[in-house]
């Protein structure tokens, strides 16, 4: 067996006396999809907040590629070569959306990207990046406009391209899906099973179709730590798994 | 020798009282709207000017105690009303630039009204005398200083934790949502507690008038002082205003006694040294 | 929070890039014809002097305002203590123009590294009142150290050294006019720089960082680094115009260091408009003019100023600069729609 590319050991966030990650030992195999699934509330988001460096952890470990990236602010991580789009879309609202997508390939030049001499077109990489970004999720021709007048579909896409954007080696996607219409939704799904090809993705997502098509593996959380962990097969048939659903409902 | 640091101390209280005051009206204001008030500074001093006018029209400080806060409160009430509402929705930058430009009026206004030029307002007859405790004197404005203002402490912190007000402004600094859903009027709410807080930092100009006087350039020190409570004490804490107004004002009167000059500087290197140390305050969380 | 209270209008805030983006060569032109017309126009080369000057510190303010999003009351450290460096290196060690020019902008840029590593430690609101507040220390510094700064008299018969090489005087600078030349070359060369660092790699962060700092911070920047070099810049623009107020005014009055300066930059940098580079001359121009005519007839004109800034905020968020824009796209929009019906 390789490597792993993202290991945790009992990884916790507590928000004061709650844990909305409760030690949690997560293993992401280099090459793959990598899915978490669970419940409202479960806490994924958290735990994507914890592996990005977004929230300072309470307790644990998280090593990347083999390194201990536990105390690395959120911009050291993205330097390592992880990315992540978040579940609220977040983007430059009053910027273009070539310009976000640049400043997003722009944020891993490191002490590059404080030149403030000479002019942007002595950083063309950058740019040639966004141009192609802009062809692969279909926005070119929406290019110059702001990327809050985008509709709410083409502002998921924009999101998760920002996080393509870093070239990563591990990319986390919070339910890239979230709040898009049925006609969006294969576009999407298109990508990130082309991203699947290059790199390693770290998924969260409650479109179980989406899910269970693309992902090698699936962790399941309830209550902050890991219920199941499996391949598709092996959770779609796991009792605890229903029950965890099915109680979320009831 | 040691009475001297006495003195000094007792001052000190005094002083951190007067600051209490200032800032818990601030975080009073930002907890519950969210707002931030630059007009706070400006408020105080209409509050010590308001104590002169009234002193001096009706030889009587302790109506101007009642009606100073009681008249800037009622100016902040309609402000309120017809403008600061307006902008709660706007970023704080924008926030900060009109009470800003209330400051910058009212500072010019008192000015037109009251001179360039400071006024000295006199300390109550009543308590003009000293009280002795064997060899050590101590002025009785400034104790009755200490004493009021600790009254108004307890009255405020009664009227927080106890009564129905108290609750609703504790509630909404969590989620004004909440509050909303109770069937308040959160709109009231937010007036009354705009007026509330800016009232206290007229009676604190009205407490500091007999000691410092009015004076038209007053304002931006006393916001500076303020912030540097808030900083230290965190915004919305009461108990964090209390401590850090408390322990700025006698920071501020001991450094008095061994470097007159550096007094006013001290307390700003102290905040420099605590945001460099503890960057989210002595008492608050990250 | 409710979130219909705290989140920022954002329709109200216009991409401060876009306008340049599409002309700056024409807003570069505009600006060549004021700084020219400027002492032909204006009462007197004094004034104009007076004008270029804080529009220079308009411009160090508008870096870290309008492209950074950063509300700094600390301007006034960084413009007193150029004003007091250049001064005491003339007085003391006889240093020549360049020289002291170059002292105030490093003192002014240093002293902006260390005000903004101090106060980028918090953000929002905690950040704005640190700066007031260190500006208030910064003044009391200045109080206190008196013997060097003179305290309340301030600091006389600063000297307005000539322009000169290796002890060669080219120009003779005591004549108003010949001042406001170098004010002016000086400022033409400050508005190409800011020109160019908000068009670099830098200054295209900042306008992410002023957008939407979280989402910066989670692709890649390290956002504090940004922040502390656009103080250090924009101290540096400040102090130099700090020191040439001081030898334009033979003088260098505590006034420079204390919180109305700060109040009175910000104000000019929101009248001519946050976000533009011709908006700090239009800022500048406004208020020092309006400032030259009314004080004499009423002193407490300054109220105005208050009442300006709350309409501005109120009902012209772009300033005067924003102001002419949208009144150009209004008549071009009727200009095409004149084309169109005929
Ligand atoms: N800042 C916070 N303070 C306190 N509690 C929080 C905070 N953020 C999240 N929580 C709580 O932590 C728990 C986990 O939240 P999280 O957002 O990680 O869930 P999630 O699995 O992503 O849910 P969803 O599928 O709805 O996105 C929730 O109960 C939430 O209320
Ligand atoms: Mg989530």
């Amino acid at each position: 067996m390789t490597s792993p590319l993202l290991e945790t050991r009992d990884l916790t966030l507590a928000y004061g006396a709650f844990h909305a990650v409760d030690g949690v030992g997560l293993c992401i195999q280099p090459g793959t999809i990598h899915s978490v699934i669970g419940p409202n509330g479960a806490g994924k988001t958290s735990l994507f907040h914890c592996l990005t460096g977004e929230r300072r952890i309470s307790g644990g470990q998280i090593l990347f590629d083999g390194r201990d990236i536990t105390r690395r602010p959120a911009h050291g991580r993205v330097a390592l070569g992880m990315a992540r789009s978040f579940q609220i879309t977040s983007l430059f609202q009053n910027l273009s959306v070539r310009e976000n997508l640049r400043l997003a390939a722009q944020g891993t030049a490191g002490w590059r990207a404080l030149d403030f001499w000479r002019r942007l077109d002595s950083h063309r990489r950058h740019a040639a990046t966004a141009d192609e970004m802009l062809e692969r999720l279909a926005l070119t021709a929406r290019a110059e406009l702001p990327a809050g007048t985008l509709s709410h579909g083409q502002q998921r896409i924009l999101e998760v391209g920002m996080a393509i954007c870093a070239r990563p080696r591990l990319l986390l996607l919070d339910e890239p899906t979230s709040g898009m219409g049925v006609d969006d939704i294969p576009t999407m799904t298109r990508l990130i099973a082309e991203l699947g090809r290059d790199h390693t993705v770290l998924l969260i997502e409650h479109n179980m179709s989406i899910v269970m098509s693309i992902s090698d593996t699936i962790t399941v959380m309830n209550r902050g730590q890991i219920l199941v962990e499996g391949t598709p097969q092996a959770v779609r048939e796991d009792a605890r798994v229903r029950t965890a659903y099915l109680g979320e409902a009831a | 020798m040691l009475n001297v640091y006495l003195f000094q101390i007792l001052n000190g209280l005094g002083l951190g009282m007067i600051y209490f005051l200032i800032s818990v009206g601030l975080t009073l204001i930002f907890g519950l709207l969210n707002f931030v008030n630059f007009a706070h500074g400006a408020f105080f001093l209409l509050g010590s000017y308001l104590c002169y006018t009234t002193v001096t029209l009706t030889g009587n400080f302790w109506l101007s105690l009642l009606l100073a806060p009681l008249a800037v409160g009622l100016l902040a009430w309609l402000l309120e009303r017809s403008l600061i509402r307006r902008i709660y929705h706007l970023p704080h930058t924008f926030q900060i630039l009109v009470t800003l430009g209330i400051a910058l009026i009212i500072q010019e206004v008192s000015i037109m009204l009251w001179g360039p030029v400071g006024k000295s307002v006199p300390t109550p007859e009543l308590l003009r005398g000293i009280v002795r405790l064997g060899h050590f004197a101590y002025p009785q404005y400034r104790l009755f200083l200490i004493g009021f203002a600790a009254l108004v402490a307890v009255a405020l912190w009664l009227l927080l934790e106890r009564t129905r007000f108290g609750a609703l402004v504790r509630a909404g600094s969590e989620s004004t949502e909440t509050v909303s859903l109770l069937g308040t009027n959160i709109f009231r709410l937010f007036s009354i507690t705009f007026a509330l807080g800016v009232a206290l930092a007229g009676l604190a100009g009205v407490l500091s008038a007999p000691l410092r006087g009015a004076n038209p350039f007053l304002g931006p020190e006393i916001l500076g002082v303020a912030f540097v409570v808030v900083v230290i004490g965190g915004m919305g804490s009461f108990g964090g205003a209390l401590a850090a107004g408390l322990m700025v004002g006698v920071v501020q009167s001991l450094m008095a006694s061994l470097w007159p000059q550096g007094s006013s500087l001290m307390i700003y290197a102290a905040m420099a040294v605590v945001i460099l140390l503890r960057p989210y305050g002595l008492f608050g969380r990250a | 929070m409710n979130p219909k209270l705290t989140t920022p209008a954002r329709g109200d805030s216009r991409p401060a890039n876009a306008i340049f983006r599409r002309r700056p060569a024409a807003t570069t032109l505009a600006m060549l014809a004021v700084v020219i017309a400027l002492p032909l126009v204006v009462p007197s080369a004094t004034l104009a002097c007076e004008i270029l000057i804080f529009a220079m510190a308009v411009l160090g303010c508008n870096l870290l305002l309008g492209y950074t999003g950063l509300l700094s009351f600390g301007q006034a450290i960084f413009f007193g203590s150029g004003a007091y460096v250049a001064a005491l290196a003339m007085i003391h060690w006889q240093v020549g123009l360049f020289t002291a020019l170059l002292l105030a902008a490093a003192a002014g840029g240093l002293l902006a590294l260390l005000v903004g590593a101090l106060a980028i430690r918090r953000t929002g609101i905690y950040f704005v009142m640190l700066t007031l507040a260190l500006t208030q220390m910064a003044y009391f510094i200045a109080y206190t150290l008196s013997d060097w700064t003179g305290g309340d008299n301030g600091l006389l018969d600063v000297p307005r050294p000539p322009v000169a090489i290796g002890g060669f005087t080219l120009f003779d600078l005591e004549s108003p006019l010949a001042f406001y030349g170098l004010v002016a070359v000086l400022f033409v060369f400050l508005y190409l720089g800011a020109r160019r660092v908000i068009d670099s790699a830098f200054g295209s962060t900042l306008l992410a960082i002023r957008e939407n700092e979280a989402r910066a911070a989670a692709v890649g920047y390290d956002t504090r680094h940004f922040k502390i070099l656009a103080f250090a810049l924009s101290g540096a623009v400040t102090g130099l115009a700090g020191a040439l107020y001081a030898m334009l005014l033979n003088f260098a009055p505590l006034s420079n260091i204390e919180l109305p300066m700060s109040e009175q930059i910000l104000i000019m940098t929101i009248i001519g408009g946050t976000g533009s580079l011709f908006g700090s001359l239009l800022g500048a121009g406004t208020i020092v003019i309006l400032g030259d005519l009314l004080s004499a007839l009423w002193p407490r004109w300054m109220l105005l100023l208050g009442v300006a800034l709350i309409a501005v905020v109120m009902f012209m968020r772009g300033g005067l600069w924003g102001g002419l824009e949208s009144l150009g796209r209004r008549r071009a929009g009727a200009a095409r729609k004149t084309q169109e019906d005929a």
